[in-house]
């Protein structure tokens, strides 16, 4: 679990992680992926806890959270990441199923940079997923001590 | 209390007449020790004691009956009722000095009398404000029991509303879902057909892929109708014609290739909130463009005219499909259809949606329609 990648993604759903992974996958992306389970795993991976104590010290270029997680929740995970002084460099993708207003509010609110609902046409869903990974770890110039382009 | 006044006439007489003899026997028996003069005071104060406590006429009695007594012991010639003229001054004094206390005293007594009825009457007010003072205390009561009530009522209004809300958070995150999950492999399946599905299995998943898609679109339309009865309308003054031009252009996607001449009369300004407003006005052009995708042209009639007091009602006509009279209750039912999902697709939620916005904003909304002769419908909004 100790792997680098410039894509954290945060979710809980293996069906969904798996076809992350395949969407990625077309546009040889997977393998920039670290994939955590919930958000406590997350805050641990960021923060560099337990088991990610040893990982270095990049900090992902982007950051793909699912609002609906068990323990901590999406939106505490945001809330932690932009209250870090370093952590809150990040750019930070909500990629969630909610379309509630109230999701998107508070997400934005808490200085989410952007907030994408999941389509449910697995094409759509495709070219979402694509276009944040290649956007966000590709074009999107991270900022300073993320991970770079091998 | 009873007063004197009040007693039987035969005390009152009584007292006069016994008051006299009091004084005339005293002043007879203090005579005899050569005491002398004190009849006539003795006589005023018996005339005086009737006045107050026996009333007027009484000390009238107790006055006649002191000057024939004085007339006849104490007037020359002694022991006669003859009155020598020298004393007749001396009579009209006493009488009048009688008539006086008499009349002093009677003025008293209606002054007290009338100080009691005041009393009386006050009392009698106290009593009655007392009273109305505890109905009220008890009308307090009542309605602080029911806004116990109310307040009860309003906490589990909210606890209920607060578990809709968690329920369509939950359709929201959690239905979704799988759903995407369905449509995803079933593509990724659909990539690998040539090596383990057939033409046959080939229908069989785009059956699973539409499926899943309108199961799809029915949460989202069903979450977005949720939405309606819950959010807080922002109302302000919105301009018609531009949300007309603004929800065309939103369903541009449909009309496009589409024969279709269209007829947009005058707008007013209206009352209410824009987005909520914008989402019926989409609905039902969707709907006008949809049913009349049969027609080879198809003629669609935006207007309004002036409803009863200050609402304004809007039409929308069409020259398509329309449908039965008979049905026109079920036409804004949620998920209530009346064409087959092979002839016009949707999930049944539109009409629904646009009665609930049209509702929350106090307008009604209505249809008529005859089977292959279109459809007209009207809704009702406050005008500005």
């Amino acid at each position: 679990m100790n792997g680098l990648g410039r894509i954290l993604l945060v979710e809980d759903d293996p069906k969904d992680i798996d076809l992350t992974l395949r969407a990625l996958a077309q546009y040889n992306l997977a393998n920039e992926v670290v994939v955590v389970r919930d958000g406590e795993e997350a805050l641990d991976y960021l923060f560099r806890r337990g088991d990610f104590a040893t990982r270095g010290s990049e900090n992902p270029a982007v950051l793909l959270l699912d609002l609906k997680l068990p323990q901590v929740d999406g939106l505490e995970v945001l809330q932690q990441i932009k209250s870090d002084e370093t952590l809150k460099l990040i750019p930070v993708v909500v990629l969630t199923s909610s379309h509630e207003e109230k999701d998107v509010v508070a997400s934005y609110k808490l200085g989410v940079n952007a907030y994408v609902v999941k389509p449910v046409d697995f094409h759509q869903f495709v070219e979402a997923i694509k276009e944040l990974g290649v956007f966000w770890a590709v074009i999107n110039e991270p900022p300073p001590g993320s991970m770079r382009n091998k | 209390m009873p007063t004197l006044l009040t007693r039987p006439p035969v005390q009152r007489y009584g007292l006069a007449v016994v008051s006299f003899a009091v004084a005339l026997g005293t002043a007879l028996w203090l005579n005899r020790f050569n005491v002398r003069d004190v009849e006539f005071p003795l006589f005023l104060l018996a005339i005086a004691i009737s006045a107050w406590y026996a009333g007027t006429a009484p000390a009238i009695l107790t006055m006649l009956l002191s000057s024939l007594a004085f007339n006849y012991f104490y007037t020359e010639p002694l022991y006669t009722f003859e009155v020598a003229w020298v004393d007749v001054p001396y009579f009209v004094v006493f009488v009048l000095f009688a008539s006086l206390l008499t009349w002093f005293s009677a003025v008293r007594r209606r002054v007290e009398q009338r100080l009691l009825q005041s009393n009386d009457r006050l009392e009698g007010e106290v009593a009655e404000r007392t009273r109305q003072a505890a109905l009220l205390e008890q009308t307090a009561i009542e309605v602080r029991t029911l806004n116990q009530d109310l307040e009860a009522r309003s906490r589990e209004l909210e606890a209920s509303n607060k578990e809709l809300e968690a329920f369509a958070y939950s359709v929201s995150h959690d239905l979704r879902a799988p759903l995407r999950h369905m449509v995803g492999y079933a593509e990724l399946l659909q990539k690998h057909e040539s090596s383990i599905v057939d033409a046959t299995g080939r229908d069989y998943m785009t059956s699973i892929l539409d499926a899943a898609k309108r199961m799809g679109t029915l949460i989202d339309d069903l979450l977005a109708f949720s939405r309606i009865g819950r959010a807080e309308t922002q109302n302000t003054t919105v301009n018609l014609e531009l949300l007309l031009k603004e929800a065309l252009n939103e369903i541009r996607q449909d009309t496009e290739g589409r024969n279709i001449v269209w007829r947009i009369g005058a707008l007013p300004a209206v009352y209410g909130d824009r987005s909520m407003l914008r989402l019926a006005l989409v609905n039902l052009l969707s709907n006008a463009v949809k049913f009349t995708r049969t027609r080879a042209q198809a003629e669609i009639e935006i207007g309004a005219t002036d409803g009863t007091g200050k609402e304004v009602v809007v039409f929308i006509r069409d020259n398509g499909v329309g449908f039965n009279m008979k049905y026109v209750h079920k036409l804004f039912g949620v998920f209530q259809r009346l064409h087959r999902q092979e002839a016009f697709e949707g999930t049944g939620i539109g009409l629904a949606t646009v009665q609930r916005i049209i509702n929350r904003h106090g307008g009604t909304v209505w249809a008529e329609g005859l089977k292959d002769q279109g459809a007209v419908f009207y809704f009702s909004a406050l005008k500005r």
